[in-house]
């Protein structure tokens, strides 16, 4: 930016100063400005009126407005909310840039509105825009003048306007056609593939619906997402007048002014502009469309899937550099990865740097030998795995081996892969059945959980579960089959604990199901009377540890104290308001006691990973406690002042999911990449055994984890870098496997096209940990800057390639590919684990919140920073037809308080719980019927939050 | 005559923690190079770190009580920092999360082991200079 005249300069600081600095302020999410209301239409009309000389520019306003820089000034006079022209908003101006482009190099530019004057390459521009300069009110005319000044015209120039029957041939096309700006053309090539939503509606009819009115379009903009078009971005709002020539910029960036325009009565920008994601996430297609023997992006993306090929590339990108791997990423029907069995022959593996086969490896000499695709080196085929190869050098019998054609495949693992047999899947529960737990009602609603579970937990019939319970002693059970009652063991010496019987406390779920079904019937009543309000947490972690490090498996701890008894116990160090904001911050965070830790570390030792679930209302140290999941590769749950009515459901779905969704156990993982490239960093909820293994003792498809390379040389000189991710595991059903992906991305020497092949959902998913991470050493401030600093250097860097050609002036610009990034930053910085200081969130919560977001894999990452909000009243008044039709009606809406209508229920969904939002003027029959109770009294019972314009009733459960 | 003596006693006092640093330095390239496991790697280092930081601590001792002062001022540097590291909970070596402390732990025994060696020369350099006025006396 500093290059830059001081004119733009100024206006610069608005884009890159409010989307990150605001954090707080919301603006984003929530834009707080009053003019667009619920409905952009609204203030529409009004703005009609004023236009009446507009109107000539107008038509060609709309759509070229945006792009010219004349055409600017009119924005000011835009309704007074005016800010930036939306990037996703009206369909018409989106086109407006690609004009803009093309019009630009005729020197028309004065020439009047309304005029089609065809630029070489066809298209209609209206250059009509640079005259609307002058204008004072131009700005509502864009929304408005197509469709009521003038319609006809509009329509004849419908090339921008959304209504979009005339199909104008692609911008991209088009554009090699002008001579103009021939250093462009290099880059825009190949628009980024996510564009094409976008163009539909500036110049693509075919997907967009037909939408009669430019209006209406408009306010579609809204629902759809893509409406935003990547392309057209370029909204003049800024009042710098560039005077550069904006065309080709069309495919480059797209952009969007912040600053308030002259004459504008309030500055900011126009919510409607904003990008914003409402169609979830969407995966780069450049990653498998390249190479399509990639593995599928649910379990590995990366940052960009172009490598840059230089140290100096690598500083000017200024995003990290990494990926995000979800080895057991759920798959959908049909789509479940090959297993593949080599039997006697062994796997086939590189001899230098043991890389599994995989489907860009190349043989040569006839079939008989194969190069690695990641070293380099020539192996030899063994004899068992020969085959000979047709004329185009591929293996004749390519398709009867899965590993030579998909990117994701499982070995079946030989003997030589197993330390010791494979384990069987193991569940060990540690309760807390002091008085709280019992109080909340967390023992009744688990105990019935767990038993409804019994059936579905993976692997039987080799199962094994076991139970200790816990208050100020130890209660073992005693399980054996040939018991029909379990049998209570109670241990009361804490200081230095032993199991009291070394068999049977760990038992074979399908051989003593009558047991452990009469123990968990019986297990709240046993309690019921329990006024023990002590906890021997170490101790009782200490009896699990030795239960279980014969076998490993999950421990699962269900804790609703503080830990107060024995080894580990923790003190009340609390949420000290006074520590915020100084260097002592993030100790807080951290776990106080060096023995969770050590557990932590002996636990993955022995194969074991620990899940928590925290109930308590009080405080009790999940920094410590998470600590113990972190390190395991378990998950932390955390219900805030559990109470069975409310939480009831939630606990339910989340420990069911967590007892039956497949799970791979005593695992260890490695990437792998090519030469030149080296991983160097590794972020998630697991512990390194090496420098580059990662040990989990137990995996799920719930977990990601992040890693973060580094270029050894200076300059790559390979084209293509290879990375391969193989999850060594023992499957629930008694098998030793190998999970492999396998995938290929280019190296590339421009920082545009490593920009366009950027992925907003695995670079965010990356941000978030490493700011999570900062906030275990750093002040939350510090974790929240660095995110935004990061964002911005970015942004910056981008804005240098195109800033010189362009003349962007005073708008924001950024790649298609990354329009989501300031959005998901500012998602970040407000989310749980580090949004503002004490008051914001608990401290607890804060931590758990910590936890679970480094374990999650990129969509929900991106769902939790970014929920959907859906209005549901309209539905719910309609008589319920098919089924289908909720999507239909319920369409994703922003997250600004302008979405949210008074009269209107809403619900939000993150994810892990549902928030059902009733405005205030609801119609009392709708909230009658739906609560069944007279709302007024009901919600002052029952909400837990109460917002300025309307009320939220509480969680409902987890989706 | 006493002068010798204790030079060559600073001077086996700072080979032993030359010994003690070097060990650890040993036990984290073995870490780098997967030649030992972390629980391993940690529970090494954490064994001898509480010796080398006490016998660092008898050598400031002996400096003070056999009136060396410059040998102390050059020596208590070293031993504050030990004990700002001890004072904070930060002189041990935490085994989950050794691989991402690496670079920095080894930065910082290169860094003590640099300052030992300096001090090693110069009571090499003191103890001959002692013992061979002791013999022209």
């Amino acid at each position: 930016m500093g290059t830059e005249n001081p004119n733009r300069a100024n206006n610069l600081q608005g884009p890159s100063a409010t989307p990150f600095a605001a954090p707080r302020a919301n603006m984003p999410i929530s834009s707080s400005h009053p003019m667009v209301g619920s409905q952009t239409s609204a203030f529409r009309p009004t703005s009609v009126p004023a236009m009446p000389n507009a109107s000539p520019f107008s038509s060609p306003g709309p759509t070229a407005g945006s792009g010219t820089p004349g055409f600017r000034p009119m924005q000011p006079g835009r309704a007074t909310p005016s800010y930036g022209p939306p990037t996703t908003g009206p369909p018409q101006r989106v086109p407006a840039p690609q004009f803009s482009s093309t019009s630009q190099p005729t020197p028309s530019q004065t020439s009047h509105v309304g005029q089609p004057i065809l630029p070489p390459s066809m298209r209609p521009p209206p250059p009509s825009y640079v005259p609307s300069v002058p204008m004072g009110s131009p700005p509502q005319s864009l929304y408005n003048a197509p469709s009521s000044n003038n319609p006809p015209r509009s329509f004849v120039d419908s090339p921008y306007s959304a209504s979009g029957p005339n199909i104008q041939p692609p911008p991209s096309s088009t554009r090699p056609t002008y001579p103009g700006y021939p250093g462009m053309q290099s880059n825009q090539v190949n628009p980024p593939p996510p564009p094409p939503p976008v163009y539909n509606q500036g110049g693509y009819a075919p997907s967009q619906p037909p939408m009669p009115a430019p209006f209406s379009s408009h306010q579609g903009g809204y629902g759809q997402v893509p409406p935003v078009a990547p392309s057209s971005g370029m909204y003049g709002g800024g009042s710098a007048p560039p005077t550069g020539v904006m065309s080709g910029l069309a495919e480059d960036f797209c952009s969007l002014s912040l600053g308030s325009a002259p004459g504008s009565f309030d500055g900011g920008l126009d919510a409607k502009a904003l990008p914003r994601p409402l169609d979830g996430d969407v995966e780069p297609s450049s990653f498998a469309g390249m190479y399509p023997m990639n593995c599928d992006s649910r379990y590995l993306r990366l940052t960009t899937s172009a490598i840059p090929n230089s140290q100096s590339l690598v500083s000017r990108w200024q995003l990290p550099l990494g990926a995000v791997v979800c080895p057991l990423a759920e798959t959908p029907e049909g789509e479940e990865v090959p297993v593949v069995n080599f039997a006697t022959m062994g796997i086939v593996r590189c001899r230098r740097c043991r890389t599994y086969v995989n489907p860009y490896v190349t043989f040569t000499d006839g079939g008989r030998k194969w190069r690695c695709n990641i070293c380099a080196l020539l192996n030899d085929v063994q004899n068992d795995y020969f085959a000979h190869l047709d004329a185009t050098g591929k293996r004749v019998d390519l398709d009867q081996h899965p590993e030579l054609t998909k990117g994701s495949v499982e070995f079946v693992a030989p003997a030589e892969y197993m330390v010791r047999p494979p384990m069987p899947p193991l569940y060990f529960f540690m309760i807390d059945v002091s008085i709280s737990a019992v109080k909340s009602g967390m023992l009744e609603v688990m105990a019935q959980t767990i038993k409804s579970c019994l059936d579905n937990l993976p692997g039987s019939p080799r199962t094994q579960i076991g139970f200790i319970t816990f208050d100020s002693t130890i209660h073992f059970y005693n399980m054996k089959s040939s018991l029909t009652q379990p049998q209570m063991m109670v241990v009361s010496d804490l200081d230095d604990v032993f199991v009291p019987l070394p068999d049977d406390l760990l038992v074979n779920l399908s051989e003593s199901r009558p047991v452990v079904e009469a123990f968990l019937d019986s297990l709240p009543s046993m309690f019921q009377d329990n006024v023990n309000v002590e906890s021997a947490f170490g101790p009782a972690l200490k009896a699990a540890f030795m239960v279980m490090s014969q076998l490993g498996g999950k421990l699962l701890i269900f804790q609703s104290t503080l830990p107060s008894l024995g080894v580990g116990r923790l003190k009340l160090r609390g949420d000290d308001l006074r520590v915020y904001g100084t260097d002592k911050e993030h100790t807080l965070r951290i776990p106080e006691d060096p023995f969770y830790k050590q557990m932590a570390a002996d636990f993955t030792k022995f194969q074991v990973a620990v899940n928590i679930y925290a109930f308590s209302d009080k405080y009790t140290d999940i920094a410590s406690l998470g600590t113990l999941a972190k390190y395991t590769g378990g998950q932390v749950y955390h219900y805030p002042s559990f109470h069975s009515t409310i939480h009831k459901d939630r606990l339910r779905h989340e420990l069911a999911r967590d007892l039956t969704r497949e799970t791979a156990w005593e695992a260890v993982m490695r990437i792998r990449c090519g030469k030149g490239v080296r991983f160097t960093s590794y972020h998630g909820n697991f512990m390194l055994r090496s420098t580059d293994l990662i040990a989990l003792p137990a995996v799920d498809c719930d977990k990601a984890y992040a890693m973060q390379f580094a270029l050894e040389e200076t300059l790559l000189t390979t084209q293509i870098v290879y990375f391969q991710v193989a999850l060594l595991y023992t499957a629930s059903c008694g098998e030793r496997r190998i999970r492999v992906h396998t995938a290929a991305a280019s190296v590339v020497t421009d920082l545009g096209e490593m920009y366009r092949q950027a992925d907003t959902g695995a670079v965010v998913s990356l941000l978030s940990r490493l700011a999570i991470e900062k906030s275990l050493s750093y002040k939350l401030e510090d974790a929240r800057n660095a995110v935004q600093l990061k964002i911005v250097k970015a942004l910056k860097e981008y804005r240098k390639l195109y800033s010189v050609q362009h003349r962007v002036g005073g708008r924001m610009i950024y790649p298609e590919s990354l329009k989501y990034l300031p959005l998901y930053g500012l998602s970040i910085c407000k989310s749980t684990a580090l949004r503002g200081g004490y008051a914001d969130a608990q401290l607890d919560e804060r931590c758990a919140a910590g936890f679970t977001m480094m374990a999650l894999p990129v969509k929900k990452m991106l769902k939790l920073l970014y929920p959907s909000l859906l209005r549901v009243d309209e539905y719910l008044v309609k008589a319920p037809t098919v089924d289908d039709e909720f999507d239909r009606v319920c369409r994703r809406l922003p997250l600004a308080a302008e979405s949210l209508d008074s009269r209107g229920i809403y619900i939000l969904d993150d994810g892990f719980r549902i928030v059902v939002w009733f405005g205030r003027m609801l119609s009392p029959d709708l909230a009658r019927n739906l609560v069944e109770e007279d709302s007024a009294t009901d919600f002052a019972r029952n909400q837990t939050r109460r917002t300025t314009s309307g009320r939220v009733l509480s969680t409902l459960k987890f989706s | 005559m006493w002068d010798t003596l204790s030079w060559l006693l600073f001077f086996f006092i700072l080979i032993a923690i030359v010994v003690i640093v070097v060990y650890q330095l040993i036990c984290f390239a073995d870490l780098e190079f997967d030649y030992l496991n972390p629980y391993d790697s940690a529970s090494r280092i954490n064994n001898v770190i509480i010796p080398e930081f006490i016998t660092q601590g008898v050598l400031c001792v002996l400096c003070l009580v056999t009136g060396h002062w410059m040998m102390f001022i050059l020596s208590v540097p070293c031993l504050l920092y030990n004990m700002r590291l001890y004072a904070r909970r930060q002189h041990l070596v935490d085994v989950t999360e050794i691989f991402n402390q690496l670079d920095v732990a080894k930065k910082q025994r290169l860094f003590k082991l640099g300052h030992l060696i300096s001090l090693l020369f110069i009571t090499l350099f003191w103890m001959i200079y002692n013992a061979l006025e002791d013999d022209e006396m």
